[in-house]
């Protein structure tokens, strides 16, 4: 019996209503938390910040945010990558307009502008539902980026038209432009990841987070018991317009340090974010994350195997590469169509019961 | 609960109201009324109009005319969720929970006009969320164990048997712990069993919270068992109102029901 929860009694409703009721759960977490902060940032090199931990946090956190709007709430969106790009925007204005403005209080704007920008833009979803709504938050995409090009004042009319993320620091220590180190942009990004997981935790398993599960499921009945429709539904698109904006700005400033909206923002990122939480499970706040480490890292995983170990041809491998996502995608959601999250509940009631399964 | 409207008096009053789809005529000049603490049942063929009387007093349909009277109040033009909280709580004649999540979580969310910490509290989880959360929580295990229903407690209700979800259905809409509970059907397509244990549900419900009940059945000897009075609908049209024994011998009820023809 590794894992177990009998003898692990509940006697209080706190103690059922805890985020992870059973004790080795809470143990492995805390341990695992404790080791990506104090060991990872002295392991932590230029290749493993870039190519993996980064990515994952800045995508994760994406992730979580259309999982609250899609996964919980039930409003299909794909304008993910616009919102991305306003989250992005926003920074670098904020940023260059306020050089001296914290970095943290600057991200955290940035998610708030885009709260905003996803309100306005949630509106209709009172009027429409499902397929109609995932073309209408087309519309947002295109039209956001569109913007981001056209209008001169958003990227303080460089020659170039991009953006690009001047230096700044944090506790004296540069965490974006070229000189930061990399522990310290994983830190910074880890920081944000952490806090915002336990908060969307927090929400989705109280009050709003039922008022949304109960719109999803449905949403007469949710309005007859007194959840009001557009209320909630707007207040899902702000906080999760709220994450993603937040995953934007972390994505410029941090990891890409110069960006051009229709390069980095476009609509392959917000399938990117469709199929990450898909994958990983809708409606499930660990599902998000397997979501994106298996869409960022599976990549990174074949082009290691077949350029660095077998010598294949750098753009053959790249055309394999889609194939065999692709077809691992298809793969899981024959074999699992609530997402990895699911599979991985299962194996737990499977192991929970083990060696006894009756 | 609050109400100052003591027990037999009139709770809840629907005057002149007419409702249509097109050319349909669903509701056509009805008036009764329903006193504080009784059973109310309403009963008629398919198609009389029943579950749209349910949809006009919850707000989800709006009659041409008429008005609705509630707890003393004149109620013009609400939406369902304003009208759920004053007080108006129903389940559906076709099960409608919320699939995805489990019972506890359904009733819970039951409780949603009741509960109001601010987003800043229910993102930390702490202070008032939590406590409220807690209060909230025991409430919820109270009607748990008044339903026996503790062993599917974290179950998605979507798995559960057909009268089991009946069963959660009632839950929730007894967790708003409301004034007035409308029950569209509340024991259809179940075995005798059931409609035993639903009864008397139905009846302590009435019994031990004062909670006024207006409901919708087919099966006779139900409604005449566990209803104070009894309203008749055909066609959109008030047949009767009364007592179950006065309902049994009104001849235009008998008529209905025995499926005499209109024309005649
Ligand atoms: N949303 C609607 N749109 C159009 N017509 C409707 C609508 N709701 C009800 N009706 C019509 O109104 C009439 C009354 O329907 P209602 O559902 O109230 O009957 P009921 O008494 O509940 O019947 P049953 O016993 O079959 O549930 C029917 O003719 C029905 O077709
Ligand atoms: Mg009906």
């Amino acid at each position: 019996m590794f894992y177990r929860e009998s003898g692990d009694f509940k006697t209080s409703y706190s103690g059922d209503q805890q985020i992870f009721p059973i004790a080795f759960d809470r143990w492995v977490v805390i341990a695992f938390c404790a080791f990506a902060f104090v060991v990872v940032p002295f392991l932590i090199n230029d290749y493993w910040e870039k190519s993996v931990l980064v990515p994952v946090l800045v995508w994760s956190l994406a992730a979580l945010g259309l999982n609250i709007l899609t996964g919980y709430c039930g409003q299909v969106s794909l304008g993910t990558g616009g919102f991305m790009a306003v989250g992005a925007y926003a920074s670098y204005k904020l940023t260059t307009s306020f050089p001296e403005m914290n970095m943290f209080i600057v991200i955290l704007l940035s998610g708030g502008v885009t709260a905003l920008v996803g309100i306005v833009f949630g509106l209709p979803s009172l009027r429409i539902k499902g397929f109609y709504l995932a073309v209408a938050t087309l519309a947002s995409q295109f039209f956001l980026v569109w913007l981001f090009n056209k209008v001169p004042w958003f990227y303080n009319y460089s020659a170039s038209g991009q953006i690009s993320a001047p230096e700044r620091f944090v506790f004296g220590i540069a965490i974006s432009g070229p000189n930061s180190p990399p522990w310290a942009t994983y830190l910074f990004c880890l920081t944000f990841v952490v806090v915002f997981a336990l908060i969307a935790k927090n929400l989705t398993r109280g009050r709003l987070g039922r008022s949304w599960m109960a719109i999803r499921d449905m949403d007469i009945a949710a309005e007859i018991i007194g959840v009001p429709p557009l209320k909630t539904k707007l207040s899902a698109f702000a906080v999760s317009s709220f994450y993603i904006g937040i995953s934007g700005a972390l994505f410029f400033m941090v990891y890409l340090g110069a960006a051009e909206p229709t390069e980095a923002f476009g609509i392959e990122k917000s399938f990117l974010v469709l199929f990450m939480i898909i994958i990983g499970g809708l409606g499930s706040i660990f599902g998000s994350f397997i979501g994106a480490a298996f869409m960022i890292l599976m990549p990174v995983l074949f082009k290691n195997i077949m350029v660095g170990g077998l010598g294949w041809p750098t753009d053959l491998v790249a055309h394999l590469i889609f194939m065999l996502i692709g077809g691992l995608i298809m793969f899981f959601l024959i074999v699992e169509p609530h997402g990895l999250a699911q599979l991985w509940r299962v194996t737990k009631e499977k192991l929970r019961l083990w060696p006894f399964p009756h | 609960m609050n109400s100052q409207i003591a027990p037999g008096e009139t709770l809840l009053e629907v005057k002149n109201i007419s409702l249509s789809f097109g050319g349909v005529k669903a509701l056509q000049d009805i008036s009764f009324d329903i006193l504080k603490g009784e059973v109310r049942a309403i009963i008629g063929p398919n198609g009389a109009g029943k579950s749209s009387m349910l949809n006009v007093i919850n707000g989800f349909y709006h009659p041409q005319q008429g008005e609705v009277w509630f707890d003393g109040k004149l109620r013009t033009q609400m939406k369902p969720h304003e009208v759920a909280k004053l007080g108006i709580a129903r389940t559906f004649q076709n099960i409608a929970l919320f699939k995805g999540m489990s019972t506890l979580d359904n009733l819970m969310t039951g409780r949603m006009i009741k509960m109001k910490t601010n987003l800043f509290w229910q993102a930390l989880w702490k202070g008032p969320a939590e406590k409220e959360e807690q209060e909230h929580r025991e409430r919820v295990e109270h009607i748990i164990e008044f339903l026996k229903i503790q062993s599917i407690r974290k179950t998605p209700v979507g798995r559960l048997p057909y009268g089991m979800q009946k069963r959660v259905e009632l839950g929730r809409a007894l967790a708003a712990e409301s004034k007035l509970l409308l029950l569209d059907e509340p024991m259809a397509g179940m075995n005798l069993e059931e409609k035993e244990d639903m009864c008397r549900f139905v009846l302590d419900v009435n019994d031990e919270f004062g909670t006024t009940i207006a409901l919708i059945e087919h099966d006779m000897g139900v409604v005449m068992d566990i209803s104070d009075r009894v309203v008749v609908l055909d066609y959109g049209e008030k047949l009767a109102d009364g007592t179950p024994d006065e309902v049994r011998k009104n001849q235009a009820v008998i008529d209905a029901y025995l499926g005499v023809s209109h024309e005649s």
